[in-house]
C-alpha cells in the first residue's frame, strides 16, 4: 500500500523548495511577468481583441464602409488615387462606396473573398437590428430525424417551436461574433447563419487549458533534475520512501497547481467545473506521464531542451491536433478537449465517447508511472549510455525477471496506447506524401513499430542471458502475441463504439480475423526474436525483416478483403 | 573581440547537439509540425472552408424535393450543382433515399411571404455523407434566403461578391507559415537557456573562461550556434513548404526575419537565464515571456508576426528594411548583453 503521510512529506518539501526559488528578486521577476500578462489580457479585452494580421490592404473611398478587421489594413482614398494604387498593386482592393473593384491576381482575388465574408457578415447585423427576425431571417430549416413521410404526412415534428426559432437567431449570431462559444447546437438551422466557425474555440480551450500546464510542468521535470544534479535524490532514495511515493509526492504540488488552473479558467470561461475536472484530470495526467520522461531520460542539459520540444508536439498531436476536427469527424474525441469543446457548446458527451478519449491517455499515464517506479534507481538516472540503450534498459528493468511470462504480457499490453499515438503520428506525417507512397510509407512504419512494441521485451530479456532455448522463445512471442492482440481489440472495440462504421467492425470481428492476426503476430515476434537472440542479427535489421513481411501479409489480407 | 574562439565554441556547441543525436529528434519534430500544418490545410479546411471543395470539386449530388415543385430553390440547386428530383409521394422520397439514389430530402413549403418558411431537411445515416450534403446545400439556401428577403422587401447589399474563398488562404499566411517560420526560434532560445545553465549549475564556467576566452565569447557562441541550428531548421520548413506547394514569396527576407527572431529569443533566454542561474526558473519565465511578447505583439501594427505574413504573401510595402531594422534590433540588444554579461553574472539572486 501507498504511504501517503510519506507522500505528502515529500509534497510539503517539493512545495518549499518551489517557494524557495522565488524569492528576492526573482519574486520580483516573476510579479513583473504576470503584471505585464495581466495587463496585456486587460488591453486585448479592452480593444476587443482584435489580432492584427494585416493581411491584405484595401483602399477605401471617404463614403465607403467601414472594414474594422485586423485583416485589413485600410487607407482612405479618393476614387483616382484608388484605381491608380490598386492598378499598381500597393492596394489590393478598392471599395468605392457599395462596389468592390479587385484585380485579377490571386492576392486581390483572396482580399475580394474576405471582404465578401466580412461585408456579408456586417449585412446579416445590420439586418438582424433594423427588422423583426422574422423578417430578417425568413428561412428555417429543420434537421429531421423522422422519415419523410412522418413528418411530411403525419405532420410529425415539423411545426417547429418558436423558441427553437428564436434561439437559433441568437446563437446564430452570438457565434458570429465569437464572443462566447455557444454554437446552434439546436436542430433548427438559418442558412446565413450557419457558416461553420473557423476552429476558434478549439484552438483558445487548449491555448488556454494546456498552456498553464506545460508550465507548471517545468518545476516538475526541473525537481528531478536539479536534485539529480546536487545528489538530493540520492539521498531521497536512501529513506524508506518508494519510488512511487516519490514520484506521487513530487507531482502532487504540481497536480494540485494543474487543478486549480483548470478550475479558474472554468470559473473564467463560465463552463461546468465538474465536467471540466472529468475532462482535464486525464488531460491532466497524461501530460505529467509524458513530461515524467524527460528528467528520466535526459543525460545532458542539452537533451532536455529536444526531450521537452518532443513532449510538446506529443501533447499537440494528441490532444490539440484531433480536437480541431470537433463536430466534423469522430475521429476528433480521440482528444478530450474535443470534450471540452463540447461541452461550452452545451451539449453533453456520451459514456463511450468520455472512455473514448480518455482510456488510451489514462493507461499511458498508468505505463509511465509504473516505469518511472522501476527505473528511479541512482545508478539508471545518472548512467551515461546511449538513448537507446538507455531505453533498452528501461524495458528490462520494467520487467519482472522472476515471473517472464506475465512481464512479458502486461508490456505487450501497455504498448498498445504507446503504439496507438505513434501511428496516429505517422498517419499524420504521411500525409505530406502523394498518395501511393504514403499508403506503403503508413503501412512499413506503424508495422514496424508494432513489431518492435511485441519483440523488445523478449529481445532485451535475452541479451542479458547466454542461455537461449528455441522453446522458451516461442512461448514468450507466443504470449506477447496474445497480449498485443487483446488490448489491441479492446481498443478498436472502444473506438468503433464511437466511430460507427458498420462495415468495417463487422469485418474486423468476424471469427476468422481473430485468429489469423494472433497467427501472424507470434509468427512475426518470434522471428524477430530468433534473428536476434539466436542467430545475432542486429536488432533494427531483424525489425526491419520482419517489417517487410508483415506489410507483405497486411496487402494480401487487404488485396484479399476488397 | 577575437573571432576564432568565438568560431571554435561554436562548432563545440554545434558537435555536442549533433553528436547526441538530439538533432535527430529536432528534425523529427520539424518533420511532424511540417505534416500537421499540411493535414490542417488539405483535411480541416475543407471543411471549414466548405467553398473550396464546391469550387474545386466536381462532387454533385441529388436532392430529393416534396413539396413546392415551382420554388425558385430548384434553380439555385441546379447552379449549384445539386440535382433536384421532385417525389410527389413523400413514402417514394424516403425509399430513394434508404436505397441511396438520392443523398438527402428536401421538404419545401408552399411560398407565403406572410410568414416564416418552415423547410425539413432530412439527411443520410453517415456522417460523412451529410457533412458533405450540407456543403454543398449551404449556398443555394443562403440564396434562396435572399430571394425571400427581397420578397419581403427587404434589401440585402454585396450579395454580388466573388472573389476566392480565403479562410485557408489567411489560415496558411497568417498562422500556419509564421508558426512554421518561428517555432526553430523558440527552440534557440529554450536550448540556449539549457545549454548557459548547464554551464552555471555544473559550475563548468570557470574552467572554460580561461585566459584566451572571455565570457562574452562563451555566451556569444552558443547565442549564435542557436541560430545556427535555427537557420537549418527555417531553411529546411521553406524546403518542405515547397514539396507540399505552399508558396512563400521573398524566401531570402522571410528566412533572414526567422533567423534574426530566432536571434533575439536566444539573447533573451541568455539574459534570463545568466539573471536566474538555474534552468527551472530561467525557462519557466523565458517560456511566459515568449508567449508574452507573441501575444502583445500581435496587438501591434508591424510585428514580427505580421512582418512574415506580408513578405510570405508579397505585401506591396514589406521589405528587407523592415528585416534590416529587426536585424539591428538583434545586435543592439546582443552588444548589450554581452558587454554587461558578466555584471549580470555578478548579481546574486
Amino acid at each position: 500500500m501507498l504511504n501517503f503521510r510519506l507522500i505528502l512529506t515529500i509534497a510539503r518539501r517539493e512545495l518549499l523548495r518551489v517557494r524557495s526559488r522565488f524569492q528576492g528578486s526573482a519574486r520580483s521577476m516573476l510579479l513583473l511577468v504576470f503584471l505585464a500578462a495581466a495587463s496585456l489580457s486587460y488591453l486585448a479585452w479592452q480593444k476587443g481583441a482584435t489580432v492584427q494580421m494585416g493581411v491584405y490592404r484595401v483602399g477605401v473611398s471617404p463614403n465607403g464602409p467601414v472594414l474594422a478587421d485586423g485583416r485589413f489594413i485600410t487607407t482612405t482614398l479618393d476614387p483616382i488615387a484608388g484605381f491608380e494604387q490598386l492598378r499598381l498593386g500597393q492596394q489590393d482592393l478598392y471599395v468605392e462606396a457599395d462596389r468592390v473593384i479587385a484585380r485579377d491576381d490571386d492576392r486581390s482575388q483572396y482580399a475580394l473573398g474576405a471582404v465578401k465574408q466580412y461585408l456579408a457578415e456586417q449585412e446579416l447585423i445590420r439586418l438582424s437590428e433594423n427588422y423583426a427576425p422574422e423578417e430578417a431571417f425568413p428561412l428555417r430549416i429543420t434537421v429531421q430525424e423522422n422519415s419523410v413521410t412522418a413528418v411530411v404526412r403525419d405532420g410529425l415534428g415539423s411545426g417547429a417551436s418558436d423558441a427553437a426559432d428564436a434561439a437559433a437567431v441568437d446563437a446564430g449570431l452570438a457565434n458570429m461574433g465569437l464572443s462566447d462559444f455557444d454554437l446552434a447546437g439546436e436542430d433548427v438551422f438559418i442558412p446565413s447563419l450557419s457558416e461553420p466557425p473557423i476552429p476558434f474555440a478549439q484552438v483558445i480551450i487548449a491555448f488556454l487549458y494546456v498552456m498553464p500546464i506545460a508550465f507548471i510542468n517545468i518545476f516538475f521535470t526541473s525537481s528531478f533534475m536539479q536534485e539529480k544534479l546536487d545528489k538530493r535524490l540520492s539521498v531521497l532514495l536512501s529513506t524508506p520512501a518508494r519510488p512511487v511515493e516519490i514520484i506521487l509526492g513530487k507531482m502532487l504540488p504540481y497536480l494540485t497547481f494543474s487543478l486549480i488552473s483548470v478550475v479558474v479558467m472554468t470559473l473564467v470561461l463560465g463552463g461546468n467545473v465538474g465536467a471540466a475536472l472529468l475532462i482535464f484530470v486525464p488531460v491532466i495526467l497524461f501530460m505529467f506521464a509524458i513530461y515524467l520522461m524527460v528528467p528520466l531520460f535526459y543525460r545532458t542539459f542539452k537533451d532536455t531542451t529536444f526531450i521537452s520540444m518532443l513532449a510538446v508536439t506529443i501533447i499537440t498531436a494528441y490532444l490539440v491536433f484531433p480536437a480541431m476536427f470537433s463536430g466534423v469527424n469522430d475521429f476528433s474525441y480521440l482528444s478530450p478537449l474535443t470534450l471540452a469543446v463540447q461541452m461550452y457548446q452545451g451539449e453533453m458527451f456520451t459514456l463511450e465517447q468520455y472512455l473514448f478519449a480518455t482510456v488510451p491517455i489514462v493507461s499511458i499515464f498508468s505505463f509511465a508511472l509504473y516505469i518511472g517506479t522501476r527505473v528511479l534507481n541512482e545508478e539508471f538516472l545518472l548512467g551515461f549510455r546511449p538513448l537507446t540503450r538507455k531505453l533498452a534498459q528501461a524495458v528490462y528493468l520494467a520487467m519482472n525477471q522472476k515471473r517472464p511470462f506475465l512481464s512479458i504480457f502486461f508490456l505487450a499490453l501497455c504498448f498498445v496506447p504507446i503504439v496507438y499515438l505513434i501511428q496516429l503520428v505517422l498517419l499524420a506525417v504521411s500525409l505530406n506524401l502523394p498518395l501511393q507512397v504514403a499508403l506503403i510509407a503508413v503501412l512499413l512504419a506503424s508495422v514496424l513499430v508494432e513489431e518492435v512494441a511485441k519483440s523488445v521485451g523478449i529481445v532485451v530479456l535475452y541479451q542479458r542471458k547466454a542461455e537461449r532455448p528455441y522453446r522458451r522463445i516461442f512461448t514468450l512471442a507466443l504470449i506477447s502475441a496474445v497480449g498485443f492482440l487483446v488490448a489491441e481489440k479492446l481498443l478498436l472495440y472502444l473506438s468503433l463504439s464511437v466511430v460507427s462504421e458498420a462495415a468495417l467492425s463487422t469485418a474486423i470481428f468476424s471469427g476468422g480475423l481473430l485468429i489469423v492476426p494472433l497467427i501472424a503476430h507470434f509468427a512475426f515476434t518470434s522471428f524477430v526474436c530468433v534473428l536476434n537472440a539466436r542467430w545475432h542479427v542486429r536488432y533494427p535489421v531483424a525489425i526491419l525483416a520482419a517489417g517487410v513481411l508483415h506489410v507483405t501479409y497486411n496487402l494480401f489480407i487487404l488485396g484479399s478483403a476488397l | 573581440m577575437n573571432f576564432k574562439p568565438l568560431l571554435a565554441i561554436v562548432k563545440r556547441e554545434l558537435r555536442s547537439v549533433t553528436r547526441e543525436r538530439t538533432i535527430m529528434i529536432a528534425i523529427g519534430i520539424q518533420l511532424f509540425i511540417a505534416s500537421f500544418s499540411s493535414v490542417i490545410l488539405v483535411g480541416l479546411l475543407s471543411f471549414y472552408d466548405p467553398n473550396t471543395i464546391a469550387q474545386n470539386s466536381q462532387a454533385r449530388i441529388q436532392a430529393g424535393i416534396v413539396g413546392d415543385q415551382e420554388s425558385p430553390l430548384l434553380g439555385y440547386l441546379r447552379a449549384g450543382n445539386v440535382r433536384p428530383i421532385y417525389f410527389a409521394d413523400p413514402e417514394r422520397a424516403d425509399a430513394a433515399l434508404d436505397q441511396g439514389l438520392i443523398d438527402t430530402v428536401l421538404y419545401v413549403p408552399p411560398e407565403n411571404t406572410a410568414e416564416i418558411a418552415h423547410m425539413q431537411l432530412f439527411l443520410p445515416e453517415a456522417e460523412t455523407q451529410s457533412t458533405i450534403v450540407m456543403m454543398m446545400l449551404r449556398k443555394p439556401l443562403e440564396q434562396y434566403e435572399n430571394y425571400l428577403r427581397r420578397a419581403r422587401g427587404i434589401e440585402v447589399r454585396f450579395t454580388d461578391l466573388e472573389g476566392k474563398p480565403s479562410t485557408s488562404y489567411e489560415f496558411l499566411y497568417a498562422t500556419i507559415v509564421p508558426i512554421l517560420m518561428f517555432f526553430p526560434g523558440f527552440v534557440a532560445g529554450s536550448m540556449v537557456a539549457d545549454s548557459v545553465a548547464s554551464e552555471l549549475e555544473h559550475d563548468t564556467l570557470e574552467t572554460l573562461w580561461s585566459a584566451p576566452i572571455s565570457l562574452a565569447h562563451i555566451f556569444g557562441a552558443k547565442i549564435v550556434a542557436a541560430m545556427v541550428l535555427a537557420l537549418i531548421q527555417i531553411a529546411l520548413w521553406l524546403v518542405l513548404l515547397h514539396f507540399n506547394q505552399i508558396d512563400v514569396q521573398n524566401t531570402v527576407n522571410v528566412l533572414f526575419l526567422a533567423v534574426v527572431v530566432a536571434g533575439l529569443n536566444a539573447v533573451a533566454a541568455a539574459v534570463i537565464t545568466t539573471f536566474l542561474k538555474d534552468r527551472e526558473r530561467a525557462q519557466f519565465i523565458y517560456s511566459l515571456t515568449i508567449v508574452l511578447v507573441a501575444g502583445g505583439s500581435a496587438l501591434i501594427g508591424r510585428s514580427p508576426i505580421t512582418l512574415l505574413t506580408q513578405l510570405a504573401t508579397n505585401d506591396y510595402y514589406a521589405s528587407g528594411v523592415d528585416v534590416a531594422l529587426y536585424g539591428g534590433l538583434l545586435l543592439v540588444v546582443a552588444a548589450g548583453y554581452l558587454l554587461f554579461s558578466k555584471r549580470l553574472l555578478g548579481t546574486k539572486i
